[in-house]
């Protein structure tokens, strides 16, 4: 019997899989390593309390052989024929995605992004984006929340508009005080809120924004070949990072439409974000894990517009060396700009 | 040859008046022969003619010109010693003189303390003609004194060093309170800043050969390390920013529907107004001041009382 999914991570409760190289089990997304003995203990430990995953078997339509996936695993591959399996009760139902955007990326682009990462950075270290850094690339739908959400409300602030004048030997500054009071509506338009826990919010809010233009209705076949997650954050429990961004950006429109002024504080803020409409689409992602002097980086590509994001390590020796011919040039600028303002005001 | 000349004619005046060699108020006739006794490298035009003549030519050794007669011989005597052994001891030329002229504003004193410098052979064997004069007007409707320094003198004095020293003096001048405490007080502050060295603004200056001060551009080493170490830290911040590419977004902006935007109230109502000021101080105390002989001298910004 195969299996797809072997364990979960005792970290994180994603799937852990056996690396043959290295000899032990390898969680890809919290990075944690255990050796067999080490998963089986903490195997042990775990059913002594609740054992919470859901395993589920399910047989390959092409070949008939047993795929063991986790619970929120929509797509995934039979490793005897290779072939896409979709475990269609994960995509139907209240899990049926309404929406889609195809993968427009190829698994190519994302090598050779990486490839470019060290391009106008040079803090990365030189061997960093070698292709042998790479481990896995896995092209993966992502469940996304699509928010449609109005904000309205009051913001009332003091703001002040500051004169300077001098007349004879005496400077005045000449400070006006004003209540400043803006009411109204904006709507924004499908703020996207990652629906899915295994993959960090941060990251997926690094690779927007994502081409709506290119959102068509969801159907199956556009999985083939790519892993497919379902959602495991409810939409209402979503919603809170889309309130959260929307009601920032409108503090941040009705205050940028206080012109004129020099300084402006919020004294009220009565703002409410309320959501219209919600749907539930998978976005393209390339993940691409990466291991470089036994650290694991994790890195992502936008399947759709191509945009490349990850965290680089920063190579300790070129940045003091940097920091050091950055020192000197700055203060031979120094005393070039001293200089020059010296003989420009004269000697005397 | 002229210097000589002058020198001759200065002596024999002295002889002939039988004068003492310190506090005399006798002056010698500037004129045509004699040059007008300026035997300083100042160009005699027709602009200044009239300041050297109105100003009064006297022996440069006394020190002491007590014109308002504040001081009585005994104390002129002492004065006179305690300035011969400061100069002795700085080769800094220094003079004393009280007046008693009415005046307008404070650069009449300045002038006339400049011109009396200038126009009389102080500090001739010095550098620059390096010197300072203290300057008493009793005035009685506005009594005024302050201090001048000319050629090199001046790069020992900044108006921190000129502020200590007539704030100290002033009780002493004040009402003609005690005149030779006060000039004793005085000479000693002037020995203590020229054993100080220059003053902390003039560390990097000198002074050209018509008295007045420039800066030597030396290297400002403190500034421009704190200068390259925030350029160093904010080009690395810069740098490790663009390594760390993956950030919390806070706001949708991208996703807001700009024609959306519907204001239903726009306020902006005027509240109050505050005004503040503050004088520039426009003293003229420090740095190189013009004569009329067209040298450079500095003042300490002066006090009245």
């Amino acid at each position: 019997m195969s299996k797809v999914l072997d364990n979960k991570c005792p970290g994180c409760g994603a799937p852990i899989h056996f690396k043959p190289k290295l000899g032990i089990f390898k969680c890809d997304y919290c990075e944690g390593e255990y050796t067999a003995e080490q998963l089986k203990d903490m195997e042990k430990i775990n059913k002594e309390e609740v054992d919470t995953t859901n395993y589920v078997n399910y047989n390959c339509p092409d070949c008939g052989a047993e795929i063991i996936t986790d619970e929120n695993t929509a797509a995934t591959f039979c490793v005897y024929c290779g072939n896409t399996s979709i475990i269609k009760n994960r995509l139907s139902g209240e899990f049926a995605p309404s929406k889609i955007i195809p993968f427009k990326m190829e698994k190519q682009k994302a090598i050779e992004a990486f490839k470019r990462l060290r391009k106008g950075r040079p803090l990365t270290p030189k061997t960093f984006t070698s292709e042998n850094n790479i481990e896995k690339i896995q092209g993966v739908y992502i469940p996304f929340w699509l928010y449609e959400v109005d904000v309205d409300g009051t913001i009332e602030a003091t703001a002040t508009r500051v004169k300077s004048w001098s007349s004879g030997d005496t400077h005045y500054t000449k400070t006006d005080y004003y209540n400043v009071v803006r009411t109204g509506t904006m709507s924004y338009h499908r703020v996207p809120v990652d629906g899915s826990t295994r993959f960090a919010n941060d990251m997926m809010n690094t690779i927007e924004p994502f081409d709506y233009s290119k959102l068509i209705d969801y159907n199956h076949a556009y999985l083939s070949g790519f892993l497919a997650e379902k959602y495991d954050v409810n939409k209402k429990d979503a919603f809170k990072d889309a309130e959260t961004r929307t009601l920032n950006s409108t503090k941040e429109e009705m205050l940028n439409s206080m012109h004129g002024y020099s300084s402006k504080t919020i004294r009220k803020n009565k703002l409410e974000s309320k959501e219209k409409n919600v749907e539930y689409a998978l976005l393209p992602v390339w993940m691409v894990n990466v291991k470089y002097n036994n650290e694991y980086y994790l890195f992502a590509m936008n399947g759709e517009s191509g945009k490349f994001i990850g965290n680089i390590p920063i190579d300790k020796k070129k940045t003091i060396l940097i920091s050091i011919i950055s020192f000197a040039v700055s203060f031979l600028i120094c005393v070039a700009i001293s200089y020059i303002i010296f003989n420009m005001g004269g000697a005397a | 040859m002229k210097r000589v000349k002058q020198l001759i004619v200065i002596t024999l005046c002295l002889l002939l008046n039988i004068t003492t060699v310190f506090a005399s108020t006798k002056t010698i006739e500037r004129t045509e022969e004699n040059e007008y006794g300026v035997n300083k490298h100042w160009n005699i035009t027709n602009s200044n003619k009239q300041n050297i003549k109105k100003t009064p030519y006297v022996n440069a050794n006394e020190k002491v010109y007590d014109y308002a007669d504040i001081l009585s011989e005994e104390e002129e005597k002492e004065v006179y010693e305690k300035i011969n052994k400061f100069i002795k001891e700085t080769h800094i030329d220094m003079v004393f003189v009280s007046i008693d002229m009415p005046y307008y504003n404070d650069k009449q004193n300045e002038d006339y303390a400049a011109d009396f410098y200038d126009y009389n052979d102080f500090g001739i064997d010095f550098e620059h003609y390096s010197g300072i004069l203290l300057l008493r007007n009793k005035y009685s409707s506005d009594p005024y004194f302050d201090m001048y320094t000319f050629g090199d003198a001046q790069l020992y004095f900044n108006q921190t060093r000129y502020d200590d020293i007539l704030d100290t003096i002033y009780e002493y001048f004040y009402q003609d309170n005690n005149y030779p405490k006060g000039l004793e007080i005085f000479i000693n502050k002037c020995k203590k800043y020229y054993d100080s060295g220059y003053a902390s603004n003039y560390k990097y200056s000198y002074i050209d050969e018509n008295g007045y001060i420039h800066q030597n551009y030396h290297v400002p080493y403190l500034a421009c390390g704190i200068g390259a170490s925030v350029i160093t830290l904010i080009t690395m911040l810069i740098l490790v920013r663009k390594n760390k590419m993956v950030r919390k977004a806070i706001t949708a902006n991208e996703y807001l529907d700009k024609g959306s935007i519907k204001y239903t109230q726009s306020m902006d109502q005027f509240v109050r107004s505050h005004t503040t000021h503050y004088t520039v101080s426009s003293s003229s105390g420090g740095g190189s001041h013009g004569g009329s002989s067209g040298g450079g001298h500095s003042s300490g910004g002066g006090r009245h009382g």
